[in-house]
């Protein structure tokens, strides 16, 4: 009896052995290819600006005059890692960018490292890279509001011949990525908010235009919800839009805000603005939308919560990004054909605002070649680069000249009636209070749902919400 | 064989919670399933369908996309594979190395036992992202690789947790097993692996269980380990990082069925192992 | 040579003082022991000894996440802007004839805004929550009322859940544990909560708790009759609790069954076999006989799950996002969100120190390890 329990214990045991010795034997193959990256020891990493790279406060423009000769010396063999998008098309689009560029620098290997769409995960991913001061990334893929938070871990591409096509690209993204005056990042492609709205539920309620104002979408969208309601569509809203406490929030608020001529939060040269009649009125009437022509659980929605609810057929606003156009434009889609896109409303007597999005391309401080890195960036970022996303993937540009190309119009025709908004876009205090940003739009969005869940009104809100960025960020408090 | 009323009135009453409880850990399950099976307009229907509808017609209509798009996704199949690696690499250690230290901390007698205990289960009270940083530290500075970096890690909670639930196994089984033993001669470490060990076995196979299905659910640690190493991604990881079509969209129905293929060959094995193994054991250690 | 004679240290019961000889067999198992103990130590030593080191120095400086800015040591302040709380009394309005104001329409005093009262230097006191005693009205202020609130949230999910998980697994384990046909096929049921990933898990309820009638519990209410079926659960702060604890009784009942089981199959079947001897009902036998002898076990299993619960990250991470912390969740939105590790890190202390109360007190009320 005994024996035969001993046996299969001993022979569990070895099993597990085996099976960990397996895996010790399995790991070994993984670890190659790391060593082979010329991260830790290889000795094909010459390039003088090396040492230190962390340390040194001036950029290693210092020992390279910037820019003009050839990144990479002759046959060096060099791997770059560029840290981007993971979602399909996206991902796709640049490892077929890396392939051109692979194509005409044949010593260069670009390997493409998707990180998670869920923001604030790959933001995560980036700082433990950061903290570590890991040169194992090269190209970092940016959101639009972490230039100024990141700007210490990232080169001043205006070193690396960047300030020659700058003037290409939108003033206000370039303006957005210049922190103490240097271009943390490369416009890659932009966002802004927009509204959809139901062209066919508009006329069949006798509406010939989309809303202008916040007030005339208010009354838009309770009638249509009204008639919806009653013909027996008990699902139906008027609105749908980001009222969750994160980020979306802080986009919205801002549009809403600022469309009112409530200002930006923070003004571009250091006032606390936000405590303002005007901000305090419209935030105040968008609290007034919840459970009326917004759903009660708007204050908990993200972008797909609202789009679930839009593409379902059950709401006749949205506001939401420009991604939402072609899935809503998609085969199994509910409302394929019905709907269409326009600016967001304003406030009375002000004019609309959508907030900018998009992301930038920053090259690593801690590359081990800062140089042919920037080089692939700017390659990324380029007119004909950009051109190619737009037609194969409906990115926005961030270079003007292309909402005029004949090709481009073709294969995104919203692009030429949106570039007022484009150009237009609103960006978040994000350069003006960084490091602090991130703290800074947290408080706001906290102050906004605070009052859109009804914990108090925007008035309070809003009084304490100046305090506590005056004690953040020590700026004064001012008129917007 | 003759039943009294009462003793019917039992086993129906064991039954109907025998249905009660399946229906409450399965259902969501069911959810899940039927999620993984509807179109994007699908899931967004209102009102839902407790099967997949046809948005238009009412006719029940399944799909198989969602699978066939994981299926396609070949980080999920790698995925599949180092999880298994990593879960059952860090079982095993953690089970070896805890049986040890369970044994000296259940049955043995040293100075120093409190503290030793209380030592090991505080490493693991903290949240993992306050340690997360200081681990990647650590790991960059011994260069280790993406995939024993994540065995190593997990044994944060692992070890600790087999350590102090083996303990309180060996603890509870008799002394007089060790003193009849030491009668034959046989010295603690033979008692240990001899006796203490099989009559454990049911208990030990449980407790593995359980932190292998922790090791393989791990999300934060790996997410971080392996962003420069994508090929030693883990399911977790892999399912996270699953996407639309575009920036934001969200595909649901996907990530359903991911979580569907990677758990129902989980059942399978455990259905196997248990009764291969933990079956013929318990019986044979009662009458041992 | 028996263990329980072996005279070691003093907190053992005194051992009958047999010949000089034992004391080597003593000393060669406590060698024995601390060779086997070794592996653990050492393994822990090398992954735990940097991360959990740094979390304490961290926590005592302004250092930022990620940052070269300079880190200063900084005392205990991290814990005193987490965890202080003052008590303020608020005044009612007054006008000026000295009047107290009343609300026309309510008839109930009109008190100031709490920012008033609350004091600004050197530290913000913001309002945590307001209480009526004697009459008299007060403020809680506290210097970061998101941390208290989830202190007291986390608390307070995990004392219902464990306690809910600790009942309901006993009842599966009690019944798995019966002989039955089918008793093999349970066993794989009970496993298949714990079985998903969190991470899925909690995607798979949160759409299931969706605001619209594309989730399932608002088709479940509706049908039954009690809502129009669009309660927004996991914005309705009277709802997000009860769905988080819903969601995690859901996911970790499984583990608190199979190791409760796992205890249940130690339990010598003689034992039983004596009771029903004896004429012990099934009750008596409970109470008796399983009880008493599952109690180490039931202990390691409450430490292990009300650690996991008071650390709980993805589900309220994923589920509720920012709009309502746990502690764990709250250390780590200020360390992306804010970078401040220092501040994230005296948070994450406190988490742990919650813990080591948790189990002390489990430790001591059950008995065990008092040996």
């Amino acid at each position: 009896m005994l024996n035969r329990k001993k046996l299969t214990l001993l022979g569990l045991l070895v099993i597990l052995a085996l099976l960990f010795a397996a895996c010790g034997g399995d790991a070994e193959p993984t670890e190659a290819p790391v060593g082979e990256e010329p991260v830790d020891e290889e000795p094909v990493v010459e390039e003088e600006p090396t040492e230190e790279m962390m340390e040194e406060e001036e950029p290693p423009a210092e020992e390279e005059p910037a820019g003009e000769e050839e990144p990479a010396g002759e046959g060096e063999e060099i791997t770059l890692r560029v840290l981007a998008g993971n979602v399909g098309q996206e991902l796709a689009l640049t490892q077929a960018a890396a392939e051109r560029y692979m194509e005409a620098n044949p010593n260069v290997t670009v390997e493409v490292v998707d990180t998670p769409d869920f923001v604030q995960d790959r933001l995560g991913v980036y700082l433990q890279l950061f903290e570590a001061q890991s040169p194992e990334g090269d190209v970092f893929q940016i959101d639009v509001i972490w230039p100024g938070d990141l700007a210490e871990h990232f080169v001043d591409l205006n070193e690396y011949g960047a300030a020659e096509v700058a003037g290409d690209h939108f003033d206000a993204i370039i303006e957005n990525n210049t922190v103490d005056g240097a271009l943390v990042g490369i416009p890659w492609f932009t966002d802004a908010g927009l509204l959809y709205y139901r062209t066919d539920l508009l006329e069949k309620y006798g509406f010939d235009a989309p809303p202008a104002t916040w007030t005339e979408l208010e009354e838009m969208a309770a009638t249509i919800q009204e008639g919806e309601r009653e013909e027996g569509n008990q699902d139906f809203w008027g609105f749908v839009w980001q009222g969750n406490a994160y980020e979306g929030l802080t986009c919205d608020a801002l549009e809403w805000v600022s469309s009112n001529g409530g200002g930006t939060i923070v003004s571009p040269d250091g006032v606390i603005t936000i405590n303002n009649e005007a901000a305090i009125e419209i935030v105040d009437q968008a609290a007034g939308w919840v459970d009326t022509i917004s759903p009660p659980g708007v204050t908990g929605y993200g972008e797909e919560d609202a789009r679930a609810v839009w593409q379902a057929g059950n709401a006749a606003f949205m506001r939401n990004w420009p991604y939402a156009y072609s899935l809503g434009q998609a085969e199994d889609s509910a409302i394929v054909d019905m709907f269409d896109v326009s600016p967001l409303p304003a406030g009375e007597g002000g004019s609309p605002a959508a907030t900018l999005g998009g992301w930038q391309l920053a090259v690593s401080r801690y590359s081990e070649h800062p140089e042919q890195a920037a080089d692939l960036a700017l390659f990324m970022a380029s007119a004909e680069e950009q051109k190619i996303r737009a037609i194969e993937g409906s990115f926005n540009p961030t270079i003007e000249s292309l909402y005029q190309d004949e090709e481009v119009l073709a294969a995104a025709p919203f692009f030429g009636s949106l570039f007022d908004v484009f150009t237009n876009a609103v960006a978040r205090p994000s350069t003006v209070t960084a490091p602090q940003y991130n703290e800074t739009s947290t408080l706001f969005f906290n102050a906004v749902h605070s009052v859109l869940i009804g914990d108090m009104d925007a008035e309070a809100a809003f009084a304490g919400l100046e305090l506590d960025l005056e004690d953040l960020l020590g700026f004064e408090t001012g008129a917007p | 064989m003759t039943k009294t009323p009462s003793a019917w009135i039992g086993r129906i009453l064991f039954w109907l919670a025998i249905v009660l409880i399946a229906v409450y850990l399965l259902f969501p399950f069911y959810w899940a399933i039927n999620s993984s099976l509807k179109t994007e307009s699908q899931l967004q229907m209102t009102p839902g369908t407790y099967v997949p509808r046809s948005p238009g017609t009412g006719d029940v209509a399944p799909t198989l996309q969602n699978y066939g798009a994981v299926f396609r996704n070949d980080r999920f199949l790698t995925g599949l594979k180092n999880s298994a690696i990593v879960a059952v690499s860090t079982t095993a250690i953690s089970l070896m190395v805890g049986a040890f230290a369970a044994f000296a901390l259940g049955k043995l007698r040293f100075r120093g036992k409190q503290p030793s205990l209380y030592l090991i289960l505080s490493m693991t009270m903290f949240p993992q992202v306050a340690v997360l940083t200081g681990l990647y530290a650590v790991i960059r500075t011994l260069s280790i690789p993406a995939i024993p970096s994540m065995i190593l890690s997990y044994m944060l909670f692992t070890l600790p947790f087999t350590t102090w639930v083996m303990t309180s196994f060996f603890e509870g089984l008799p002394n007089e097993l060790m003193q009849s033993a030491q009668v034959d001669g046989a010295t603690p470490f033979q008692t240990f692996y001899m006796i203490l060990l099989p009559l454990t076995l049911p208990a030990l196979v449980t407790t593995g269980l359980l932190a292998f299905i922790n090791a393989w659910n791990e999300y934060l640690f790996a997410l971080t380990f392996t962003t420069i190493e994508p090929d030693a991604r883990t399911v977790p990881v892999a399912i996270a990082l699953f996407t639309g079509e575009v920036s934001f969209q969200e595909p649901f129905g996907e990530i359903m069925a991911a979580a569907i293929v990677v758990t129902i060959p989980l059942l399978f094995l455990v259905l196997i192992f248990q009764q291969k193994i933990v079956a013929g054991l318990t019986a044979g250690a009662v009458k041992g | 040579m028996s263990a329980e004679s072996v005279p070691i240290n003093h907190e053992q019961e005194p051992a009958s003082p047999k010949r000089r000889g034992i004391s080597d067999l003593a000393k060669r198992e406590e060698r024995l022991a601390y060779v086997l103990l070794i592996p653990t130590l050492i393994i822990l030593f090398v992954i735990a000894f940097y991360p959990l080191g740094s979390v304490f120095y961290n926590s005592l400086s302004d250092r930022r996440f990620a940052s070269g800015q300079e880190s200063h040591f900084i005392g205990l302040a991290n814990y005193s802007n987490l965890l202080s709380l003052k008590i303020v009394e608020l005044q009612p309005e007054v006008d000026d004839t000295g009047q107290v104001v009343v609300d026309p329409d309510t008839g109930e005093i009109d008190y100031p805004p709490a920012v008033s009262v609350l004091p600004r230097e050197p530290r913000r006191y913001r309002e945590l929550a307001q209480f009526g005693l004697l009459g008299n009205r007060y403020v809680i202020g506290a210097t970061d009322p998101e941390f208290v609130r989830a202190i007291y949230d986390t608390v307070a999910f995990t004392v219902i859940t464990v306690a809910l998980e600790t009942v309901l697994g006993l009842g599966i384990a009690l019944v798995v544990n019966s002989k039955f046909k089918g008793r093999g096929m349970m066993r794989v049921v009970m496993l298949v909560p714990w079985a998903i990933p969190t991470a899925v898990s909690s995607r798979m309820w949160e759409w299931m708790f969706k605001d619209t009638r594309a989730g399932f519990f608002n088709i479940l209410f509706q049908d039954l009759g009690l809502s129009n079926g669009q309660i927004p659960f996991l914005v309705d702060q009277a709802w997000q609790l009860p769905a988080m604890i819903a969601i995690d009784v859901w996911k970790t009942t499984p583990f608190m069954a199979l190791l409760l089981l796992a205890g249940l199959q130690l339990i010598p079947s003689d034992l039983y076999e004596a009771a029903d001897v004896d004429g012990a009902g099934k009750l008596r036998q409970f109470w008796s006989v399983t009880l008493p002898l599952l109690r180490p076990t039931l202990a390691v299993a409450l430490v292990f799950r009300t650690l996991d619960a008071i650390r709980v990250f993805d589900l309220f991470q994923i589920v509720l996002q920012q709009k309502r912390y746990s502690m764990a969740s709250f250390a780590y939105y200020r360390l992306i969100d804010g970078q401040l590790m220092g501040y994230s890190s005296a948070a994450s202390v406190v988490i742990f120190v919650i813990i080591f109360v948790f189990a002390i007190l489990y430790i001591r009320m059950l008995g065990v390890r008092n040996d």
